[in-house]
């Protein structure tokens, strides 16, 4: 565990100075970000304008559902994404042999080499609009609340990694995968509102196929005060479970992993 | 125990396959069919501590195959074997710390930093100590006299550099088993000889044991005591460079000086075939069991100055070998 600690801690300062050469990038994103932001709230007032509340969520309350998909996209985008399309490359141009030769756990180390830095951008914007959004719930965040937000965010985010892992070991037997990075963002859009305004159908795909709604709806329920121990500990079991199953995945797709010819 | 030790080694790819075409693609989208292709077929052999041996093999004959089944990244489809005592497929820790992989064609090395932080990187990845891994790096820095290139990003080197770069990359943990893959492939004939010059001297001071496949026969002539020759999958020759040549050459090449007055009047023909003819100095191409014959008699026949009698080149040699084992396989 000490090894994976120091070899993330490495990855990430490694990461850094690799984003550091880019300073473009860093207003680049911004600017992204900014331009997202505004859609998202032009979004939130046009709906407001209507009416008071949308399925029961107010208008503060939709704006912390916004603020955490802001953070978690974020995120994904910053950690998760930018390992698992390296991992995609690796393998497609035969470079995953490297990682494989060397002694440490295979699936730690394909998912700690990569960071994006800019992105954390939009966690901080996530992070500001979470504030304001609390600020106008004018609840009063305890202790309990905090932790119950953090573990929500943590389980949500473990699903989503897990999830991206097990769609990327595809790629041992289908070796282009890149249109699924835009499939996904596609599907986090859907995110950006609570998933219980959805029909059935719908809720049940962002929450079992593609956990959106752990990633987002339910770290948010948690905020609102709606999150209740039982969907807590489902999150939980949810994450641990996903895990495994990503895990064994990975290693029966290395059982089958040909490599790149010469 | 041999420190290699490789036994009716196997692997079989399943390839898709399908005609050319619109139609054929289409019904392979519904039933696609593969054929199953012996990339090694059986091959055995075994390799002490400190050797340094050569896999040579025209393109597609299975050496990176072999190399990375050794090295743990595929599972063999058959037979078996054992790299220090390990079974290289299950990439146990204490396997992996021991050797190291180069393949001339991938790089490892981070591209936008500075070789010293992907070796930093090494460093953790391997669990290497502080101090020990300061002297080694040094140590291979001077070696390879790259001390003003580290602190550039690699993508600022130029091929040679960065493959110097790799090489120092993927020794500073100093392996026991180095599996080299065409590591000086596409390099200028002084970046090769320092390439090769340093693996030699690596393996003089760890007797570290190497296995290196590479296209320049002058690798493997500088490098290597012993060859493996695989064609198709399949184990042809196992053993010194010059008995390659002994068994597989079917002619030796003789060389004459005659003084320049008599040299134009000779009918060479009558001898061998002539390769090359520079003034009164000719090279002829003798079937080697005439080599004897012919050279008694031209010292018999001619004024000779000066006569020697060479074995072809080493590529002249593979080329034969290959095309023996085409043959043979077509046979088979």
């Amino acid at each position: 565990m000490l090894h994976i600690a120091r070899l993330t801690w490495n990855f990430f300062r490694i990461g850094i100075l690799n984003e550091l050469q880019y300073r473009a990038n860093f207003f680049i994103q911004l600017l992204q970000s900014l331009i997202a932001l505004a859609v998202g709230l032009v979004g939130l007032s046009l709906v407001f304008s209507h009416t008071t509340a949308l399925g029961g969520w107010s208008r503060p309350e939709l704006l912390a559902v916004m603020g955490v998909h802001l953070m978690m996209g974020g995120l994904i985008r910053m950690t998760i994404q930018p390992n698992m399309q390296r991992l995609m490359g690796d393998v497609r141009e035969g470079t995953l042999d490297y990682a494989l030769t060397k002694p440490a756990d295979s699936q730690a180390l394909v998912s700690v080499r990569q960071i994006q830095l800019w992105q954390g951008v939009d966690v901080l914007m996530g992070l500001g609009v979470l504030a304001v959004a609390t600020l106008q719930l004018q609840a009063v965040l305890s202790i309990r609340v905090a932790l119950a937000f953090v573990a929500a965010l943590l389980c949500g985010g473990l699903m989503v990694y897990a999830f991206w892992l097990i769609l990327t070991t595809g790629a041992f037997w289908v070796i282009r995968m890149e249109h699924i990075v835009e499939l996904f963002d596609g599907v986090y859009a859907a995110g950006r509102y609570p998933v219980s305004l959805y029909p059935d159908w719908l809720r049940t795909g962002l929450t079992f196929l593609v956990p959106v709604a752990f990633a987002v709806t339910v770290p948010a329920e948690a905020i609102t005060g709606r999150l209740t121990s039982t969907t807590l500990l489902q999150a939980f079991g949810l994450a641990l479970a996903l895990l495994a199953v990503a895990r064994w995945f990975w290693f029966f797709g290395l059982r089958h992993y040909a490599g790149a010819s010469a | 125990m041999p420190l290699i030790h490789v036994a009716q080694l196997c692997k079989t790819y399943q390839v898709p396959e399908r005609e050319a075409g619109l139609g054929a693609a289409l019904r392979s989208l519904v039933r696609r069919k593969t054929r199953a292709v012996k990339a090694v077929d059986a091959i055995s052999f075994d390799i002490d501590a400190g050797e340094v041996v050569g896999f040579l093999g025209p393109n597609g004959a299975g050496k990176t195959t072999t190399l990375k089944m050794l090295s743990g990244l595929l599972h063999p489809t058959g037979g078996a074997a054992s790299v220090l005592g390990f079974q290289p497929q299950r990439r146990e820790a204490a396997f992996l710390r021991q050797i190291t992989l180069v393949m001339g064609n991938r790089n490892q090395l981070q591209w936008d930093i500075p070789a010293l932080d992907s070796f930093e990187l090494n460093r953790t990845i391997y669990a290497l100590p502080a101090a020990e891994f300061r002297r080694t790096r040094d140590e291979y820095i001077a070696l390879m006299e790259v001390g003003d290139l580290v602190r550039k990003p690699v993508r600022n080197l130029s091929l040679g550099e960065r493959m110097k770069m790799e090489l120092i990359g993927a020794l500073l943990h100093r392996p026991q088993v180095l599996f080299l893959d065409e590591p000086t492939l596409g390099l200028d004939v002084t970046m090769q000889r320092r390439l090769r010059a340093f693996v030699a001297e690596y393996n003089r001071r760890t007797g570290a044991t190497v296995l290196l496949t590479s296209h320049y026969m002058a690798d493997v002539e500088a490098l290597c005591k012993r060859v493996l020759v695989i064609h198709h999958g399949r184990l042809l020759y196992d053993g010194g460079l010059s008995g390659l040549a002994e068994r597989f050459a079917a002619y030796k090449t003789i060389g004459v000086t005659l003084d320049a007055d008599t040299a134009g009047a000779v009918a060479w023909d009558a001898y061998g075939e002539v390769v090359e003819r520079d003034g009164a100095h000719v090279r002829l191409r003798v079937p080697k069991a005439e080599t004897a014959r012919m050279t008694a008699q031209l010292l018999a026949d001619q004024p000779v100055i000066d006569l020697t009698v060479e074995d072809p080149p080493i590529e002249d040699v593979i080329e034969r070998v290959f095309a023996a084992g085409t043959a043979e396989a077509s046979h088979a």
